[in-house]
């Protein structure tokens, strides 16, 4: 019974470290794109197979691209507040709630308009058939309207 | 006939039992041979007894101890890469997630 042990307990440890040797080396990738300075472009880099200086290029433009983005988020916290501000306010359509839904909808187009010529920035930075691919992919999570009915397709 | 009462004292004998050494090896598939004198005995081991018996009995052979850890390794193999995948599947997703939100200030996390 004891060999018998030792080879049930041998059986187990090979089994084990075999899991984890390659669940360890599997996922290296991803947690080396994690562990990057900003992973999200990281990401990008290993998903659109891109070089050194196309990343470099990509980064530029993310940078420059971002205090917009956040005086967008600024404005769209406002406008939203205010929308619902009025609305707790009453239950009836006012020219106000109008306004201020006009105004959302402008917003949300003035935001698309702006986003969609950032991303062809970037693809335009992309080797043609990957920024073809990246535009495709970020238009269909952002700007197309309701992405998640047409992705399902 | 009146049975000998065991001496009051069984320490001698119990000395003399701890010196015996047994010298002469059991005869090959002694275990075996039992197993089956306990069948023919019809008396049903129970499951454990049975998964000892077939461990200490099957395991110790080559062919058998060799398969058993081969497919325990191809187990490990098969189930850390499916799990890798999965995973990175998932964390690429995340980073992929994380992009967007830092470009498209609808989806950015708390607006």
């Amino acid at each position: 019974m004891k060999s018998a042990t030792v080879i049930l307990t041998v059986g187990l440890v090979v089994g084990a470290s075999a899991f984890c040797g390659f669940y360890y080396l599997g996922t290296a990738s991803p947690r080396e794109l994690a562990k990057a300075q900003t992973p999200e472009l990281a990401w990008l880099k290993s998903e659109f197979n891109l070089t050194d200086a196309e990343l470099a290029g990509i980064t530029k433009l993310h940078e420059a691209y971002q205090p917009h983005c956040e005086e967008m988020c600024r404005r769209i916290n406002a406008q939203n507040k205010r929308l619902k501000l009025l609305l707790a306010a009453t239950n009836q359509m006012t020219a106000e709630i109008e306004v201020a839904i006009a105004e959302n909808a402008k917003l949300r187009g003035e935001c698309q308009r702006d986003m969609l010529a950032h991303f062809l920035e970037v693809s335009r930075t992309m080797p043609p058939e990957q920024g073809k691919r990246y535009s495709t992919w970020i238009q269909e999570r952002t700007v197309l309207p309701a992405f998640g009915m047409s992705r399902e397709k | 006939m009146e049975l000998e009462r065991p001496s009051e004292n069984p320490e001698p004998f119990r000395t003399l039992l701890r010196e015996w050494k047994v010298t002469t090896p059991l005869p090959p598939r002694f275990a075996e041979g039992v197993w089956r004198r306990i069948d023919r005995t019809g008396v049903k081991p129970s499951l454990w007894d049975a998964l000892q018996h077939w461990l200490s009995t099957a395991l110790p052979r080559a062919a058998v101890a060799v398969a058993y850890v081969t497919v325990l390794l191809v187990a490990g193999v098969a189930a850390g890469y499916m799990q890798a995948r999965n995973e990175t599947v998932r964390l690429k997703g995340e980073l992929g997630t994380r992009y967007v939100q830092s470009v498209d200030p609808y989806q950015k996390p708390g607006l």
